[in-house]
């Protein structure tokens, strides 16, 4: 690929400056998994001047508890946050999303963070540039969105505009059901973004000189029983076309909490909160959660190309609710 | 501009690499693959995609299956790497046994994914010596073959398992 | 089951065995020549256009720049069939089409230099589809092609090679039918047969009318002829470095040895054109699209009354071995089905988008994609079990058809009947098999069905091999035959065959290095002739070898040569227990070598039968490739773990998943391919792998010494259509789209 200028951060502080000294000229690079392949098909309309190397900031791997909920390092691989006891046992539907991404050497290399702050994978905006020009359209700063009258099959069906991608990441789809939150840091100081305020149509909520250095979220509530279910045209490698994180307290068998993320169907996660509701007070019958599974996607808008996505959706939603009420209590504590 | 050196221990040898845009210097932008096979001449890892998408390039880093197209040569500064090279005794020439077990089982065909595919299963095997059947297709399931081999490497895995026990 | 062979039927490792599993076998990508450039090709961004302008200035003064090339500079050196094409043109036909070439000191200098070259487009309107295409007002892409129409004869596979099937009246077989239908299916999602490795070759001028090239091809000798007769009848020595993977593709890679020759040429340094695998997916080879829109009559009892109809077969924006493909498409579809009366028209299309070449199916696949889910509009409307109807109407020994040179030949080869009724066996087909669009089995959401496609090649014995054998005085063997490795294990094959022959240990026997210059005549292993075609001409070169070696010796044991045998490198008389005296002892200066030659055969087809079982979620269109059964007999196995190989590459090369999720996606308002990467191209992995059986069994077949047919070039072709049988009876709708891809699944059963 072509060269650029190769910059190691070695605290938060150094990262933060660098950003703040190239803007837009320089990338973050932390796995690589993703900035690389934008590099070498040169899909950008202008190419970075540098990375920045955050992987040699220490310090940012821990998965810890304390007694607000879980804590997680931006630079925490993959594969760790799969493993983890305490992920795999309290937040269990967490470490199912990290288990689903990609392939095990992705895994290996890509991180909590970058996972987020991937870009997408809308095949227009990735088109490369060795193959007849790159594509430029809105989200790349001019030109029109090719997904409007295009193949749009893998976009989103939930509020599009502008920008009709929908993101990729299944991190995002678990945390937005946990309630996580992001924690960033920049020239401006340290901010709490929330999951459900971090993603946009054009991009996510991070200015130029701010990076994402933890997750956090509280502990579920008590006796929460959560499932995570993505569905691929392919096991595993293929990212989401639809993908559902569900959690679901049950007390004396009525429902009293629910919490659904769909992932995959818009620029962000999103949360149905209309099915949601209509679980509160109900007992989880098979009749009942394909209701509330009609009514999560009932406000679906899809394009030319992608109506089955709802459909899809729908039956997901219905058997991660079900794979939830079907477990054994989850330990609380 | 002060030198800037790189050392790449590969397969238990020290390489002493300088950062650079001149002949035989690793620039930023290089690949460990491109590093391994271009200055190296470690032309056993292979490049099928160069996008991290069909893991023939996978190498172990740090004892980890990683893909190294998708990996910046000057970001390995100081750590292990292990190619398929590195694999077999360096004095003998005797095969690594999950070496040895693809030989036997005819576990290639055009063998272009072989190398890749034979270091993530040596991987498996040190951390998980007697895997499932689930663990192990997981294993291999960032590896592409095209000529349709992947029964006879499943046979390949468990005769290198059989062996051991 | 044959007598007790030394090494035929026996496992052996491949002669590259250790070399692979040690990572030190040579891909193309893995050879480096001193003072080498780099080639990178500036790819058009628009389907069709004229270049009005171009200015290479700024890119030839970068730094490290060597050369660049328009259509204004290259050699007039030409290509496809007929001939059409050249190094480059004024006219791009495709996105990415090849509008410039770089030559740079290294890859990054020849990359820079492509956003260097300013290039003035006059567009012109881009057509995509073949029915589009024929239309009177479609725009045209060649002058010399009107109507989009390329000629279909195929010279090299004779004067009155194949171009349709035609034979007997269609209308009295109409009339004595019992059932017809009517119908169209299409198999133009062009799945990309994508190996591994992307196509690269070097080149190197020796002089003026001298050229070496190095390349991935399975058949260097094949790719030699084609660049003598395009460059100007020069000089060309072709080597092959090991192949990562080819199913046809990289057999004659002329494009892009005309593209590294051209700048070689003006640089006066070797070359290297090394393609991406965006290119590889762009730029390269795809399967022929195909529709097939007819009109099939058939007996309730399953014979086959009157065949009609065309096939429309769209070749992309060039043909090069399109003609090659519907000549033996049309050879194929009458191994299936015994019939008297045909009219099967064939018309081939170019249009905007990159070429379909030589595939692995050749032609058969993509005929059968199409026409088979019509003819099993016929078997259902007779509530005809396809497993039975196959069996009834595969040719047999003593059928006719016509094959690709255009003669009747009269099939000699195995009643395959015990094959299928094994494989059926296996598999469990009298048990799943429910009727049509029934599935076998209901479990909820899940529905499983089966089906089964079947599929043969009488080109096991196409085209001329020629081999010659040395014998060395340390009882030693190097077999000449321009054969290269790209996964098939022929090389060693040969050996082993060779070996047998000589009564030599393995090792002893050695084959030639994959190059012209010391091979002889060798068309290539393609089309599975390696087993028969290539096979013979070692045989018998050994064989020959051996006669001379045992004449010498005949004098020095005073009988005639028939009475001698040897073994291990000993000669010795068979009937006396006597003397046995090494080879050394006859001459240590004196070698033996022997002829030995193939003729092209076309009277033995070979045969597999794919059986698939299908799962498919009905509330989320997900299939599940359960379980793939595939039966064949091959006379006697060679090579046992590279047959069973071969069996499995039923689930590669755009075969069985062209019908479930493979597909190369063109955006047809902007002219491009929107899955050029191996996340949106899709590929089963480990994670997903059906469970596969093989039944193979051996009946000696007349070929040649050991009796052997060649298989696997064929194993594809079968799968797609019967995923679809299976798909269909699993929903209890028939489906007739290629891929059958989530989306179309819920919008058929909705």
């Amino acid at each position: 690929m072509k060269s650029f200028r190769h910059i190691n951060a070695f605290s938060i502080a150094e990262a933060v400056t660098h950003m703040e000294e190239y803007a837009d000229r320089a990338r973050i690079v932390a796995g690589g998994t993703d900035i690389l392949g934008i590099l070498k098909d040169q899909i950008l309309p202008v190419y970075p001047e540098a990375l920045i190397n955050i992987k040699t900031i220490p310090g940012l791997d821990y998965i810890e508890e304390d007694s607000s909920g879980l804590k997680i390092g931006a630079l925490v691989k993959l594969d760790a946050l799969a493993r983890s006891p305490l992920v795999r046992g309290k937040y269990k539907m967490l470490a199912e999303a990290a288990q689903s991404v990609a392939t095990p050497q992705i895994r290996n290399m890509g991180t909590i963070a970058g996972n987020l702050g991937q870009d997408t994978r809308c095949w227009y905006y990735r088109y490369p540039h060795a193959i007849g020009g790159r594509i430029l359209c809105l989200r790349k700063g001019s030109g029109p969105c090719l997904a409007v009258n295009g193949d749009n099959r893998y976009h989103a069906v939930f509020g599009g505009r502008r920008c009709l991608a929908a993101c990729p990441s299944d991190i995002a789809t678990a945390l937005l059901a946990l309630d996580a939150e992001i924690v960033t840091e920049g020239t401006g100081g340290s901010r709490i973004v929330p999951v459900k305020d971090f993603f946009n149509p054009l991009g996510n909520a991070l200015e130029k000189d701010e990076l994402i250095v933890e997750i956090r979220m509280p502990d579920p509530p008590a006796a929460a029983q959560q499932h995570f279910i993505k569905y691929t045209l392919r096991k595993p490698v293929d990212f989401a076309v639809v993908s559902v994180a569900a959690l679901v307290v049950l007390r004396d068998g009525i429902c009293t909490e629910g919490h659904i993320s769909l992932g995959a169907v818009a620029a962000g996660p999103i949360r149905a909160e209309e099915a949601e509701q209509y679980l509160k007070g109900k007992m989880p019958d098979p009749a009942m959660l394909q209701e509330a599974a009609a009514l999560a996607v009932q406000t679906a808008k899809p394009l030319s190309k992608n109506g089955y996505k709802v459909e899809i959706a729908r039956a997901l939603i219905a058997r991660t609710l079900a794979a939830c009420v079907a477990q054994p209590p989850a330990r609380t504590g | 501009m002060p030198e800037v050196l790189i050392t790449l221990a590969v397969n238990g040898q020290k390489y002493i690499l300088k950062i650079g845009a001149g002949q035989g210097e690793v620039d930023p932008s290089h690949t460990l693959a491109h590093t391994l096979r271009e200055n190296l001449g470690l032309t056993g890892t292979k490049a099928g995609c160069n996008r991290g998408e069909c893991g023939a390039c996978t190498v172990l880093l740090a004892g980890k299956p990683v893909l190294s197209c998708i990996t910046l040569a000057v970001e390995c500064d100081g750590k292990d790497i292990t190619t398929i090279e590195g694999l077999e005794d360096p004095h003998t020439g005797e095969l690594d046994p999950v070496q040895q077990s693809f030989l036997e089982s005819g576990a290639f065909q055009c063998g272009f994914c072989t190398p890749g595919m034979i270091m993530s299963v040596k991987a498996l095997l040190r951390d998980l010596p007697e895997p499932t059947d689930e663990q192990i297709r997981e294993a291999l399931s960032g590896h592409f073959c095209r000529c349709i081999t992947h029964y006879h490497v499943l046979e390949a895995v468990g005769r290198t398992i059989g062996k051991s026990r | 089951m044959q007598k007790d062979f030394r090494y035929i039927g026996k496992e052996t490792p491949r002669k590259d065995a250790a070399s692979i599993v040690r990572g030190k076998a040579k891909y193309i990508d893995d050879l480096k020549l001193p003072g080498m450039l780099h080639a990178r090709v500036l790819r058009s961004p628009h389907a069709h256009a004229l270049i009005k302008e171009i200015d290479t200035s700024r890119a030839a003064q970068l730094d490290g720049v060597k050369a660049v090339l328009t259509y204004k500079e290259i050699p007039a050196w030409r290509g496809g069939l007929p001939s059409h094409l050249g190094v480059l043109s004024q006219t791009v036909r495709f996105t990415g089409d090849a509008v410039a070439l770089v030559a740079a000191e290294s890859e990054a200098a020849a990359e820079a230099a492509l956003d260097l070259i300013d290039v003035q487009y006059e567009l012109l309107d881009a057509v995509y589809d073949a029915e589009e295409a024929v239309k009177p007002d479609a725009p045209q892409l060649y002058a010399q092609f009107p109507g989009n129409l390329f000629p279909l004869a195929c010279p090299w596979m004779g004067p009155n090679s194949l171009q349709q099937v035609v034979m007997g009246d269609v209308n009295e077989g109409f009339a004595q039918s019992d059932i017809i239908v009517e119908g169209s299916c299409k198999y133009d999602n062009i799945p990309n047969p994508l190996p591994l490795e992307p196509p690269g070759v070097i080149v190197s001028w020796e002089g003026p009318d001298e050229l070496v090239v190095w390349s991935s091809t399975q058949a260097p000798y094949f790719l030699k002829m084609l660049l003598y007769y395009g460059m100007g009848r020069i000089n060309v020595r072709s080597i092959s470095a090991h192949c990562g993977g080819s199913f046809g593709t990289k057999a004659a890679p002329w494009p892009l040895v005309y593209q590294a020759a051209a700048l070689a040429k003006v640089t006066r340094r070797p070359v290297k054109l090394f393609y991406s695998k965006a290119e590889h997916f762009a730029a390269y080879t795809l399967r022929l699209g195909s529709t097939f829109s007819g009109k099939i009559g058939i007996k309730r009892d399953g014979r086959v009354m009157a065949v009609e109809g065309e096939w429309l077969i769209n070749t992309g924006y060039c043909s090069d071995a399109a003609q090659g493909m519907v000549a033996v498409g049309c050879g194929e579809v009458q191994l299936l089905i015994r019939c008297a009366n045909w009219d099967i028209r064939p018309k081939l299309v170019c249009t905007n988008r990159s070429a379909s070449k030589m595939v692995r199916g050749y032609g058969g696949q993509e005929l059968e994609s199409a026409f088979l889910p019509v003819l099993s509009m016929a078997m259902e409307k007779a509530d005809l079990d396809p497993f039975e109807f196959f069996k009834k109407n595969y040719v047999k020994p003593g059928d006719d058809y016509y094959w690709r040179d255009g003669n009747l030949w009269t099939c000699r080869g195995t009643d395959y009947a015990q094959a299928m009724e094994k494989g059926a066996e296996l598999f469990g087909w009298k048990e799943k098999w429910k009727g049509w669009l029934k599935p076998a089995s209901v479990n909820g959401a899940k529905r499983t069905g089966v089906g089964v496609g079947v599929h043969g090649n009488a080109d096991v014995g196409e085209d001329v091999s020629e081999a010659y054998v040395r014998l060395e005085p340390n009882a030693t063997a190097v077999i000449y035959s321009c054969v290269s490795e790209h996964g098939t294990g022929q090389p060693s094959n040969l050996c082993k065959m060779a070996a047998e022959v000589l009564k030599l240990p393995l090792e002893a026997v050695t084959l030639t290095p994959p190059d012209t210059l010391v091979n002889p005549y060798e068309f290539g292993p393609v089309g599975s002739r390696g087993t028969y075609a290539i096979g013979s001409a070692v045989i018998n070169a050994a064989m020959d070898a051996r006669q001379k070696l045992l004449t010498r010796a005949a004098a020095m044991f005073q009988c005639e040569p028939e009475e001698l045998d040897t073994e291990d490198g000993m000669i010795f008389h068979k009937g006396e227990k006597g003397e046995r005296i090494p080879w050394k002892a006859l001459s240590v200066e004196h070698t033996y070598i022997g002829y030995g030659r193939f003729e092209p055969d076309f009277s033995v087809p070979n045969f597999v039968m794919i059986f698939v079982e299908v799962e498919v979620d009905i509330e989320t269109g997900k299939i599940e490739l359960k379980r793939v059964v595939g039966a064949t007999d091959v006379g006697q196995i060679i090579d046992p773990q590279g047959l069973r190989n071969q069996m499995h590459g039923c689930l590669g090369s755009a075969g069985i998943d062209s019908a479930i999720f493979e597909e190369s996606i063109l955006d047809k308002k902007l002219g491009r391919f929107l899955n050029t990467n191996m996340l949106d191209y899709k590929w089963r992995t480990f994670a997903e792998l059906p469970v596969f059986d093989s039944v193979i069994l051996e009946t000696p077949i007349d070929t040649h010494l050991f009796k052997a047919v060649g298989f696997g070039e064929i194993v594809t072709s079968p799968a797609p259509s019967a995923v679809l049988m299976a798909v269909s009876n699993a929903v209890g709708k028939r489906l007739n789209e290629y891929p059958l891809t989530p989306d179309k699944i819920l919008k058929n059963i909705r």
